[in-house]
């Protein structure tokens, strides 16, 4: 080769070059490949199969958007989707309410804070299963823990059969899951009111503002980001509970707990309806995505104040 | 620092100052009490374990009378535990080892490299890792790979849940790095990718320590992945050999399945008690920032 010295060094500092332009693809390779395969592709593929009629078994058919029409007409959507609904309003109001109560109380309280803290947080660790089956002993109607503590203080009207009655068993889960996260959300509330400027209560205080009026007009608006983090991670939690409702009650009594995710699972794998199931999750994913959307919306929007 | 209201009490009290006195009572009193409703019971749960059924329904609130030591070894022998705990220690550790080394080299790529599209891909990442995947085309691609009913699948499936999260965690860390560390490495004749392994990483333990116990208590509690991808007896982790035990025996044993349920339990309480701050920071990591 008749090349100088000079342009084969240039030649191999162009490929240096062009190498050190390709080596940061390569380090986030490994892990895009992964998520690609294991998270992007199922959400890309599932939206061919939500087109079949298939039992996972026979050949599949073709049959345009027949299933999403059925999911349309069948009266367990509506009620099941509602379940969600109803789901997400109380535990995110319970646990939002709780949580930040906490937090303003252990923000004041000095003493036995990590104590409180650590305490408090315990259950997060614990897996739902455990949590679950717990519970499910807790609210047994003769002689679980919680009916035997109402009637012990003499509130007989209040003993349920907290998992087994229809008009019930959805708030029982629905304080299973607070119980489970407050701990959760009071941690983060706590990260937000540590960073909020002592002087901002000093400024409002010399302004005559009252305790009433310094939550109102300091803490929440100061507390807007976590507020933000803490309502979307709720609400996420409730539109895609599955364990809780599969551990506790079945969906049952009569649907009365049967949520989207459990509907989506039973359908696929109780009932063998692939396609069916497939589609029933872009339902979910499009409402999922809606109302993260809305809520995003509302919640940024919603800061006036300066 | 927080004394903020405390201030303004004592300006409306005057002269003695029993206000604040009163306030710190009831705050404390209403901590305690929604302390005593999450540790209560879980305490319960473990007292009752050493009952035995007939003092499950006649002893409801009170100490066990003679401790059914029994329990646990009926709960160990019947449940499987011991090969449920081994189940679920290597689906774990897999899946930390998994999450740790992707991550983290992608993370740093994303934290020093700039490169086409970097932020299109974490934007993609940002609005995919939250929504819930459909599960029929997750388990046939999973039985299309052969991966179903093995530690691999499993260990996969939990990863690439925990992958985002994780790379988010290990840039915002390499930012805080100084530039000068890696170009030092550099001078010194290392690769860019040694600079990393050698220098890099050893100072990276905090990060390092929250994606781990973030994908360690994920992987231990996850439930609903070993339901979908496993089939056999001897591959069910910890939490999917309690579900099957409580469907079996639940009605009947209840003092064996709060046996149970205290093995499983216990072992990570005491872990996470111990190193509560990093437990608690490296489970709202992603939550708050810093």
């Amino acid at each position: 080769m008749p090349a100088t010295s000079l342009s084969k060094n240039s030649q191999f500092s162009q490929m240096r070059r062009r190498f050190s332009k390709l080596a940061p693809y390569l380090w986030v390779l490994p892990a895009l490949t992964v998520y690609g395969i294991f998270k992007l592709y199922p959400l890309v593929s599932g939206l061919q199969m939500s087109l079949l009629r298939w039992d996972g078994i026979e050949e599949p058919r073709y049959i345009g958007l027949r299933n999403f029409e059925k999911i349309l007409s069948d009266p367990m959507t509506g009620t099941v989707l509602m379940n969600n609904v109803h789901y997400a309003v109380g535990t995110v109001v319970g646990k939002i309410v709780l949580s930040l109560f906490l937090a303003i109380l252990l923000h004041q309280a000095l003493k036995g804070r990590t104590f409180y803290r650590t305490s408090l947080f315990m259950p997060v660790v614990m897996s739902f299963v455990v949590v679950g089956v717990l519970w499910s002993w807790l609210f047994n109607p003769q002689f679980g823990l919680i009916n035997s503590f109402l009637r012990g203080l003499g509130l007989e009207f209040l003993v349920q059969d907290w998992l087994g009655d229809a008009a019930v068993a959805l708030n029982s889960l629905i304080l299973v899951d607070i119980w489970k996260w407050y701990g959760f959300h009071m941690v983060i509330f706590l990260a937000g009111l540590q960073s909020i400027p002592d002087e901002l209560y000093e400024a409002a205080r010399i302004d005559g503002a009252s305790v009433w009026q310094q939550f109102r007009h300091v803490t929440l608006p100061m507390l807007q980001p976590v507020m933000i983090v803490n309502v979307t991670i709720s609400v996420m939690g409730a539109f895609n509970v599955f364990d809780i409702p599969f551990i506790m009650t079945a969906g049952g009594p009569a649907n009365a707990t049967n949520v989207m995710a459990l509907h989506i699972y039973i359908r696929g794998f109780k009932f063998y309806r692939f396609g069916f199931s497939a589609a029933l999750s872009y339902v979910l994913l499009v409402i999922v995505t809606l109302v993260a959307a809305i809520q995003l919306k509302l919640m940024t929007s919603g800061d006036n104040t300066d | 620092m927080s004394a903020a209201p405390f201030t303004k009490l004592d300006a409306k009290g005057g002269g003695i100052h029993w206000r604040p006195i009163l306030v710190t009572i009831f705050n404390h009193s209403i901590l305690i009490l929604f302390t005593l409703i999450i540790v209560y019971p879980v305490l319960w749960m473990i007292l009752a374990s050493f009952k035995s059924p007939g003092e499950l329904i006649s002893n409801i609130w009170g100490l066990p009378a003679d401790p059914a030591y029994q329990n646990y070894a009926d709960a160990w022998e019947k449940a499987k535990l011991g090969r449920a705990l081994l189940n679920s220690g290597i689906v774990s550790i897999g899946a930390v080892l998994v999450v740790v080394c992707l991550s983290s080299i992608a993370g740093y790529a994303f934290a020093k490299f700039s490169f086409r599209f970097s932020t299109v891909i974490l934007l993609v990442m940002v609005f995919t890792m939250q929504a819930p995947v459909p599960i029929i085309p997750f388990y046939v691609l999973f039985v299309r790979l052969k991966l179903t009913d093995s530690y691999l699948g499993l260990i996969l499936a939990i990863a690439s849940g925990t992958i985002p999260l994780a790379i988010f965690i290990f840039q915002a860390f390499f930012r805080s790095i100084p530039g000068e560390l890696r170009e030092a490495a550099k001078i010194d004749g290392c690769s860019e990718f040694s600079a990393f392994l050698r220098v890099v990483m050893p100072i990276s333990g905090p990060a390092v320590a929250t994606v781990s116990i973030l994908t360690f208590v994920g992987a231990w509690n996850e439930y609903f992945m070993p339901l979908l991808l496993i089939r056999s007896d001897e591959l069910r982790p910890l939490t999917l050999t309690i579900q099957v035990f409580f469907l079996q025996f639940g009605r009947a044993e209840w003092n064996v399945i709060f046996a149970t349920l205290s093995i499983a339990t216990i072992p990570i309480i005491v872990v996470y008690v111990f190193l509560q701050r990093w437990f608690i920071r490296g489970l709202t990591s992603g939550s708050i920032k810093g």
